[in-house]
């Protein structure tokens, strides 16, 4: 009884002091996966901001006794074939992974943002000369174009990152132009333009805002994929290179090579690696419906 | 855990002779023996490649003047056998090597072998003749050989330029094949035409490499196979996997890993497996020219702060060996005993002391634990060069060296070496014959292409020649210890270990036997038959 | 309609033309070049040698020319040859299309045999247990890296059956190729089926929505049959618009079920070609993936002018 009492008292106080909380109760309690793969998100991101102090060892530190050491109380994940720590790399894994999607969703966002906006402005040649450019780049499968940019590229965290976010460009870029086309008949945006505003200004102050839903939805989608485009790069010996313990590097190679003398090695990361992803995934299926309103289910 | 099939095939020579006589009296014709590979060969022409992704699968359309006896485990100069030549003489002053060649041989398609065809071979090796070689990476090994002349259609002569006892030594290895003169070099690298026990069939890139049985066989009643297959899998877990399940005879030469063994040991108990060392170390690259490592205190730092056990214990499961620039022995000839291997700066068993030592002088330079060097060391993005060099950087942290890890694509690693751009290069040094000649030659001597580091010292040049001239193979040892001392502790290019790996096949394959001290010069496979 | 047809067909050639010129810049800038991965197995660089072999291969000349000649290849299909096998590069490639061409049909069969009824029976029962349940296993498939899945399958088989189901030799006949092709087929098919199953979904919950429907129902039809009949039969344009995506993504997914397996394909071959810089083979595959993926996309658009007749293609 003193529970039901002490929710029914907490959701008011959510319900009068701060609407966000109340908003968020109703959204989870509408999307229960949705709120799922929040809790996972959370997780994930709080693993990858305090990986220094989660970690129980240092993950780069080897020693020859604890060579692939089984999973116990010292290590709880056991150990790999240097000795590391297992837990500890994959809680700095989660950084490198984290690092990687919202590198990768910074670069490629703000290139896309600024081609569909200009595309969606400027129209004419230039327009055109970026419809083709977008052509080009959907072209190839996402894992091809990664592959033979993070090749052309070379090895590093820098690269990779640049070679995930590249695929991203032609989706954004193709939303942020549509909303523009839009956008930029609508009355308000008319008349803030009449009001004296510069171009720039508008687009800036009244048209990203506006196209800021979709964005996000694609944003969410970008997270789960760049995480497991990593992976696949890393796996085919193209990703983020050691000492990095991303989760992808964790997977292939010497792990690979003892997944049946040490199958903890396989086993945990790939696991980190599915959850994180999946938890994305879920998180940005609700944030489409909440936000795109024809999606809804 | 124990190792009772390793018991039997590793170590005791003995045994695997007598299983070798043994069986000898009922070899079975017939059957195709199936290998895996673990990558595309780079090309089909021996002379052209210094790997054994090339060496094992071709040796066997090849023949050689001479051979190591290939039922023999141990490589030695006792254990050299005819090929192509029937017999060989030195004259008095041991600068000419006549061999008597076999007559009747025919290559592959139907020409006839003669001496000339010798002759072209080492004129093409020596950059002489009109046709040339792609790569040449053995050029080193016949610095001494002036020239090879012929005497009519079945006798050749090698002249040296100074006597050189162990030179046959060379021509004995998997990596000294006799080349047809009527072939280019270009159809060599394709589809190479030999004298051998088997025809090259066909190469598919990441798919397979196929040979056939040479019906035309000059040695009588060999080969006994209809052929050996080679299938390409890059990954090792999935190749392991399928040979514990079955799918091949034999695995590639020694693919499998020290905890992969336990693994195949326990899955496929009755596959053969020999743990042997492969002449393969893993070893250190210090640019003496740049700074810190041009400071020959911080160097001797450095070489202190190894604890070579915690590679082996890590990297090998305390199976494979300290040793200096020569295969330690028991399997390797020439290598230091343990007793004088631990007078070596830095191989003295007491790591913290040997640390305590680096400390001191890294102090005397002005380091401590608030001004720690920085340094990178740089290696090959390839786990068997990026494992040990992770081991490194966590011993350099001892001694107030923070080292960062520099990961190098393949394509860039050797152009990277010869610029001398880095600092520490952990590298892989694999030697074709156990011999010093061909280790000092091609590693530590003036002008040679794989003398990374460019070592050159006049007075090492000048030891190397001593032991070379030597026709007493003990006092030629002794000599080759005090050698391999010293270039250990002049850090010319500091050892960390001799690599060891086993080499699996099923019970029903015989006639096979891996060598304990190389891995380059026992695919001829025209003893090797299926008793299925 | 045979104007627009015309049009897309143009900016398609347009879009190969630019896709060669990118392919071939961004090889050119890979660190490290073909001749020193040749050097590689001999353990060292030799500066003439290497010049020698630059000329030889035609390394040595400007890049437009490089291009441009690459380009007149493509046109009198003159190929080149692979730089690591010496072999005429059609010959490396033609023998491996068919079987990615295999393995992709079977995938995609398996994708639509399970992700189109599930997709539905999601979108009819929706928000019922089993809504999501299917939900929860499509997120998974696409949640699951796919090397990782393909790799525990393969410990899977070796502990229980004892036996390995890669590509080890060409099979002998339609039985035995369809049983190896059909592990790997499936591991992709997993991840394209959870895409389809998801898109169908979408779509048949915003047919349902839609009058018509509303009206079938209420005309007394039982609603089983009115959600699979009107809805599915609304549902296939979008449906077919998927497929036609999945089709071209199916060829990333193929890069590494066909590494894992060992198969022989193009995708596998690819990687191989870009990790030895065989600049020949892999400006000539990542053309012929591109022109895979461009027509398919061409003939999806085509299809759904034909299937749709409410579209208007006045541009």
């Amino acid at each position: 009884m003193a529970e039901i009492d002490h929710r029914a008292e907490l959701s008011r106080a959510g319900a009068n002091v701060s609407g966000h909380w109340s908003r968020m109760l109703f959204y989870a309690r509408q999307h229960p996966l949705g709120a799922l793969g929040a809790v996972i998100v959370v997780v994930f991101v709080l693993a990858a901001l305090f990986a220094d102090v989660l970690a129980p060892h240092d993950p780069l530190d080897t020693s020859a006794p604890d060579s692939l050491k089984a999973p116990g109380t010292i290590f709880v994940m056991g150990a790999d074939m240097m000795g590391r720590d297992v837990l500890s790399r994959i809680i700095h894994g989660a950084r490198i992974s984290l690092t990687v999607g919202v590198a990768s969703i910074l670069l490629g966002g703000v290139i896309g943002i600024v081609i569909g906006l200009m595309s969606g402005y400027l129209l004419g040649w230039f327009d055109l000369l970026m419809q083709r450019l977008i052509d080009i780049m959907q072209a190839l499968p996402l894992l091809v174009l990664a592959l033979v940019m993070a090749a052309s590229l070379g090895p590093s965290l820098e690269n990779t990152i640049i070679a995930i976010s590249i695929p991203l460009v032609p989706n954004v870029a193709r939303v942020v132009r549509s909303s523009t086309l839009s956008l930029r008949e609508m009355p308000f945006v008319e008349a803030a333009r009449a009001a004296g505003m510069s171009e720039l200004r508008v687009a800036v102050r009244h048209v990203l805002p506006n196209t800021l839903a979709p964005l996000i939805v694609l944003f969410t989608a970008q997270l789960g994929s760049a995480i497991l485009v990593e992976a696949s790069l890393s796996f085919l010996g193209l990703g983020v290179p050691e000492p990095h313990p991303s989760w992808g590097r964790m997977l292939s190679e010497s792990a690979a090579e003892y997944v049946r003398v040490a199958p903890w090695l396989v086993i945990f990361p790939g696991i980190a690696i599915s959850l994180a992803v999946f938890g994305t995934n879920l998180f940005g299926d609700a944030v489409r419906d909440i936000l795109d309103p024809r999606q809804r289910s | 855990m124990g190792y009772p099939l390793s018991a039997a095939a590793f170590g005791l020579g003995v045994a695997m002779l007598a299983g070798y006589a043994g069986t000898a009296l009922a070899q079975k014709d017939g059957g195709v023996l199936k290998l895996y590979h673990r990558g595309t060969p780079p090309s089909g022409s021996i002379h052209e490649e210094a790997t054994n992704s090339t060496v094992s699968p071709y040796m066997g359309v090849f023949n050689n003047l001479v051979m190591y006896r290939q039922d023999e485990a141990k490589n030695s100069l006792e254990t050299i056998v005819p090929d192509l030549a029937e017999s060989w003489s030195w004259n008095s002053d041991g600068t000419q090597l006549t061999f008597k060649l076999h007559q009747g041989v025919q290559w592959h398609d139907d020409k006839p072998f003669t001496a000339t065809d010798v002759k072209c071979t080492w004129d093409l090796v020596l950059g002489k003749s009109k046709a040339k070689l792609r790569k040449n990476p053995r050029k080193s090994w016949y610095k001494n050989l002036k020239e090879v002349t012929t005497n009519g259609d079945h006798e050749v002569t090698f002249h040296l330029k100074r006597r050189q006892p162990a030179f046959i030594a060379l021509l004995a290895s998997g990596y000294s094949p006799v080349y047809p003169c009527h072939v280019p070099p270009k159809t060599m690298r394709t589809a190479p035409i030999g004298t051998g026990p088997f025809k090259f069939v066909s190469l598919k890139q990441n798919e397979h490499v196929k040979f056939t049985k040479n019906e035309n066989y000059w040695k009588e009643g060999k080969p006994h196979l209809d052929g050996h297959e080679w299938t390409i899998i890059k990954s090792r877990s999935t190749r392991v996997l399928a040979f514990i399940a079955g799918e091949f005879d034999m695995t590639f030469t020694t693919d499998v890993t020290i905890p992969l063994l336990k693994d195949v040991r326990s899955q496929a108990p009755n596959a053969v497996c020999d743990l042997v060392t492969t002449n393969v170390s893993t070893n250190l690259i210090v640019n003496q020219d740049t700074p810190p490592f041009d400071n020959s205190d911080i160097r001797r730092a450095m070489v202190l702060s190894i604890d070579r056990q915690a590679f082996i214990d890590i990297l090998g499961h305390g199976e494979t060996l300290q040793g200096g620039a020569m295969m330690p022995p028991p399997s390797g000839v020439w290598g230091m005993p343990p007793e004088i291997l631990q007078q070596v700066a830095g191989y003295n068993p007491d790591v913290e002391a040997n640390r305590a030592e680096a400390r001191k002088i890294m102090e005397g330079l002005g380091y401590g634990p608030e001004n720690r060097l920085a340094v990178k060391i740089s290696t090959r993005n390839i786990s068997i060069y990026r494992d040990p060099a992770v081991i490194l950087i966590d011993h350099l942290k001892h001694i107030y060296i923070d080292g960062e890890l520099d990961t190098v694509e393949t394509s860039n690693w050797h152009p990277k070496v010869a610029r001398k751009d880095y600092m520490i290069g952990l590298n892989l040094t694999g030697v074709g014959v156990d011999d010093p000649d061909a280790n000092f030659y091609e590693n530590y001597s003036c002008g040679s292409q794989r003398n990374y580091t460019g070592y050159c010292k006049e007075e090492m040049e000048a030891l190397f020649k001593e032991q070379s001239m030597m026709t007493d193979q003990e006092e030629r040892k002794k000599l080759v210890w005090e050698i391999d001392k010293r270039l250990q502790e002049d850090a010319a290019r500091p050892m960390i270990f001799h690599n060891k790996a086993a080499h699996c096949y099923q019970p029903y394959v015989k006639g096979f036997v891996t060598h304990v001290n190389s891995v380059y010069n026992n695919w001829r496979l025209e003893d090797v038959w299926l008793d299925r | 309609m045979s104007a627009y047809i015309v049009k897309r067909f143009l900016l398609m050639i347009l879009t190969l033309v630019g896709m060669s010129i990118i392919i071939f810049v961004l090889l050119r800038l890979m660190p490290g070049n073909i001749v020193d991965i040749m050097f590689d197995s001999a353990g060292f660089v030799d500066p003439a040698e290497k010049a020698n072999i630059e000329r030889e291969l035609g390394l040595d000349q400007p890049i437009p020319v490089q291009y441009f000649e690459w380009i007149h290849g493509l046109i009198v299909w003159d190929l080149g040859f692979s730089y690591v096998s010496e072999m005429p590069v059609a010959d490396e490639i033609q023998p491996r299309i068919p079987i990615t061409a295999k393995l992709a049909a079977l995938s995609l069969f398996f994708a639509i045999l399970f992700g189109l009824p599930l997709g539905v029976i999601s979108a009819v029962r929706q928000n019922s247990g089993m809504d999501y349940t299917l939900r929860c296993i499509s997120l998974s498939g696409l949640s699951l890296p796919s090397f990782w899945l393909a790799l525990l399958i393969l410990m899977a088989f070796v502990q229980y059956t004892g036996s390995i189901p890669i590509y080890i030799n060409p099979p002998d006949n339609l039985w035995d190729e369809l049983l190896l092709y059909s592990i790997p087929a499936a591991a992709v098919g997993f991840r394209s089926s959870a895409l389809i199953m998801r898109l169908t979904r979408s779509s048949m919950l915003e047919v349902m929505r839609q009058d018509y429907i509303r009206t079938a129902r209420s005309k007394g039809a039982s609603d089983n049959a009115v959600n699979y009949r009107h809805a599915l039969k609304n549902a296939v344009l979008p449906v077919t618009t998927i497929i036609g995506i999945e089709a071209a993504f199916l060829i990333g997914g193929l890069i590494i079920t066909e590494t894992v397996f060992n198969i022989p394909g193009v995708a596998h071959f690819l990687v191989e070609a870009i990790l030895m810089r065989d600049y020949p083979i892999v400006q000539n595959l990542v053309m012929l993936i591109a022109l895979v993926t461009v027509l398919i996309n061409f003939l999806v658009d085509m299809l759904y002018a034909v299937l749709d007749p409410r579209i208007k293609y006045a541009d």
